[in-house]
Formats: structure tokens, sequence, C-alpha cells
């Protein structure tokens, strides 16, 4: 299978302190690849030296074979980012923002499909600040959607919605994948990670403690159930199960 | 282009939503001209001038749009669009973070021809108001004029830390601007003490050649003002791309 993302070797450092460190991955075509940690192992670090909007000191990175600096423009037709923070202007409608969205793009989706499929419909006037947590949540879904993408990139999926929401979620991205869509998430959440995830690698402090499937993860802790095992990687040897 | 269509309705539409523009822009250079024009009217500008008040006037008043624009629209939206992270987010889209800068920059463009219209059909039509000089003078000063405070205003949201900082950034250059460069109070009844502070403005220098290009007097008297404004724009062009802050 081709792959579409790769890292290689790549290193980040704030001042002194190792963001990360030598992380290498790639990731296939209609794959789901999930990047797992505490919070400031450094996943939002690698999904930004991957993206080209941080710097990374040494490795490489190479989106559906390009470049995400010197290539942007080609390879950001192609990918869809959902970040982890909201941005967009003040007093911006959910329909502005998808209309601009959708502009920047030579091919799109119809942001309105979207929109119907993420139950967000009847918000098409409201301004984007008035939604509620799990709706924004959605919406930047619909954003990343938009382009069509081959390869696509969530920081924290699901982070604020409802267990309704969260499975509704799944079912989409299932079915994308289904359609030869690469995901790389982030997430929290390890019955997310299981139900999607065919890989997954677990950060601590820049580091790659664990690569390689949630079964292959079980066996390799003394555990049996995947959140254990989640915190005896993370949290070293001296994690025991309540 | 259907990026920057999009934008530009987009981005109109916002401004619209906050009505700080259209009062500051379009509303407050109206009021002026007609205080103006009530108080002094047709009273020549000074003993034997070949010009009335309210002409010597026209071209300070018009430039109360590029002043409200360009050193208080422009430093404020592009501080607030880099801190929501809007500049960060088109960086991982195939349209460059620039495209969304220059349509601000055409957004207070427009604000600034609109309220140059609204002027003009104010002033000619209650005053009688006729530009003495070239239209092509005056539109040139105009533009030179609006470069070089729209220069600023980018330098400023460009290497302001924080929103905070670029908000009492852009106080500190709108206000005296405002009231001391003559777009308001008018220039030539100020002490001349205060004059000499005055001149000391980059919008009071721009005002003297709007001025002299549109009651058709020597644009060599001005030659000061052009260099003045030239040398402005260069300045914070350069330092803005040079030390722009995209995140």
């Amino acid at each position: 299978m081709e792959t579409t993302i790769e890292v290689n070797h790549l290193c980040k450092a704030y001042g002194r302190v190792n963001a990360v460190n030598d992380i290498c991955f790639s990731v296939r075509r209609g794959e789901i690849f999930g990047l797992l940690g505490a919070n400031g192992a450094g996943k939002s670090t690698v999904i930004e030296c991957i993206l080209g909007t941080k710097k990374y000191h040494s490795g490489s990175v190479a989106i559906l074979g390009m470049n995400p600096v010197t290539e942007r423009k080609k390879v950001f037709e192609q990918v869809g980012v959902q970040f982890q923070e909201a941005n967009y202007q003040d007093q911006i409608r959910v329909g502005e923002l998808c209309e601009v969205t959708a502009s920047l793009y030579k091919t799109h989706s119809d942001y309105r499909l979207l929109l119907s499929q993420f139950d967000l419909t009847d918000k098409i006037k409201s301004p984007v600040r008035e939604l509620s947590g799990g709706q924004k949540q959605r919406l930047f879904i619909v954003l990343a959607l938009i382009p069509a993408p081959e390869v696509i990139f969530f920081d924290e999926l699901t982070t604020g919605l409802d267990p309704k929401a969260r499975r509704d979620v799944w079912k989409s991205l299932s079915e994308l994948k289904g359609k030869g869509m690469t995901i790389l998430l982030s997430s929290h959440f390890m019955d997310e990670v299981e139900a999607l995830c065919d890989r997954i690698m677990i950060l601590k402090k820049g580091e790659c403690i664990f690569c390689g499937t949630v079964e292959q993860a079980i066996v390799e802790s003394p555990f049996d159930k995947f959140e254990d095992s989640y915190l005896w990687f993370s949290e070293g040897a001296s994690y025991e199960s309540i | 282009m259907k990026a920057f269509k999009a934008l530009v309705s987009a981005e109109l539409k916002l401004s619209f939503r906050g009505v700080d523009m259209f009062i500051f822009a379009i509303c407050m250079p109206i009021v002026v001209l007609v205080f103006i024009g009530m108080l002094y009217g047709d009273r020549a500008a000074f003993e034997g001038a070949s010009y009335t008040f309210l002409e010597q006037s026209f071209g300070a008043v018009s430039t109360i749009a590029i002043c409200a624009g360009g050193v208080m629209g422009l430093p404020l939206v592009i501080a607030d669009y880099r801190h929501r992270k809007i500049l960060k987010r088109f960086k991982v889209t195939p349209v460059s973070p620039t495209m969304i800068l220059l349509v601000q920059v055409l957004v207070y463009a427009l604000y600034s021809f609109v309220s140059l219209l609204s002027v003009y059909a104010v002033g000619a039509l209650c005053f009688g108001f006729v530009l003495k000089g070239s239209w092509l003078h005056f539109i040139g000063a105009y533009l030179m004029v609006m470069l070089s405070m729209f220069s600023i205003g980018i330098l400023v949201g460009g290497i302001a830390p924080n929103s905070k900082i670029a908000g009492v950034a852009a106080s500190v250059l709108y206000f005296p601007m405002l009231i001391l460069s003559g777009a308001t109070l008018p220039y030539e009844i100020m002490p001349a003490a205060l004059q000499k502070l005055a001149n000391v403005l980059p919008l009071t220098q721009g005002i003297k050649l709007i001025k002299a290009a549109s009651l058709g007097l020597s644009m060599e008297a001005v030659f000061s003002s052009i260099l003045i404004m030239c040398l402005i724009a260069v300045f914070c062009s350069t330092v803005s791309i040079l030390f722009f802050k995209w995140e």
C-alpha cells in the first residue's frame, strides 16, 4: 500500500527541552493512525511539525510524497486539518465560514451535505461563537472535510462531544477510511482509539514508547484492557490497575 | 481569485457587523465637514486667499477615513487574526495567509474611497465645493497618503506581541493624528507651538500634500512631504516583511 504520511527521525526542541525526539512512523493510504500520550507529551507538536506550522530541527516529513513547507499549495489542496483551538473570525456565521473555507480549494465537497451529515443544517445562519462546544467541534470536523481531502489531521478529535455525537463521528470516519482516506488523529479516549485506529503511537515526553496495533499494546503489557495497557506504557511499569 | 472574492465578501460583511468603521470612517468625516462648512463656510481661508476655508479643509477631512482604517482598523484586525490563529489556519490551506491581509487592506481602502466620495458629495451639494486642483494630482496624493498610513498600520499589527499592545499602539497613533494633524481640527487655526508639534505627525505631512493637490498649489512646495510619505511607506513595509509575526 502507498505511504501517505512519512515521518523520519523528527526532532524538535524548545530551548533546551526536547519536545519531540527522534520520532519515526509512516501511515498508509486508508489507514487511521492514532497519536496518544498525556497532555504535553508532544502530540500536537508532532502534528504541527508534520503540517509545517512548526519548524523542526532535524529529520524529515512528507505528506503524499511532498514536502508540506516547500510544496504547501499543492499539499494542502488534498489535506484537511482540524486544530485543537478554534480559529475563526469573531462575528462569522457557520455558513459563511464554510463558504470561505470551500473557496480556498480548487475542488471541494458540498458543505451543505457535510453540515447535514453532522447534524448542523439548522445552524447555518448562527454565529459560530454561539454554538455549543460539541456543535463547534462537529463544525471543525466539517471544515476539515470540506476540501474532500486524501489525508486528514484531527488534533483531539472528539473532545467535547456527547456519546451519541462521538459514535456518529466514528461512523463517518470509518466510512471515509473505507473510501481510502488516510486519517491521523490524536485522542485521549481509549475506546475511540480502539474503535478507530489501525495503528497507534504512544508518546511520552516527546519520545515514542510504543508503536503498533492496539492488540500488540495489550499483549506487550501485563494487562488485558487497552486503557490499562496505555497507562502502563505512559506512566511506566509502576502503574497498577484499579 | 475565487478565494479572494469569497474572502472580500465575507470580510466586508464582518466589518459591517462591527459598526465602528461606519462611524469613524464614514460618518465622522461628514460631520466634521458639515461643522467646518457651517462655522467657516465660504469665508476666505485667510486674508487675500484665492480659496475658501472649506476648500482648504476638504483634503484634510478626506484623510479621516484613511487614518481610522490605517492606524486603527488594520493593526487591530491583524493582531486579532493572529491571536485567533486565523493566519495559522491559512498556512494549512492552499491559500497563503498574505491573502487575508491583502483583503483587509482592500476593505479599508474601500472605506476610504467611500468616505472620500461621500465627503465630496456633501461638500459639493451643501457648500458648493469645487476641487481647484487636478483630480489626478489629488488622487495620486490620496493614494500616497493611504499607502504610507496603511503601511504604519500593518507594521504595528504585524509586530505587536498581542492584541492588547496592538490596541494601545493603535490608540497612541490614532488619536493624536486625528486631533492634531489637521484632519478634524483645522491646522490653520492651531497656535504656532501646536503646529510645530503637529508637524512631527506623519499624517500632518500627508495632509499638507493632499491640500496642495486639492487646491492646485505648487507641488514643489510640498516636496518634503512627498519624500516623508515615501520614506514611511518604504521603511514600514520593509520592517513588516522582515519581522511580521504570523503567530
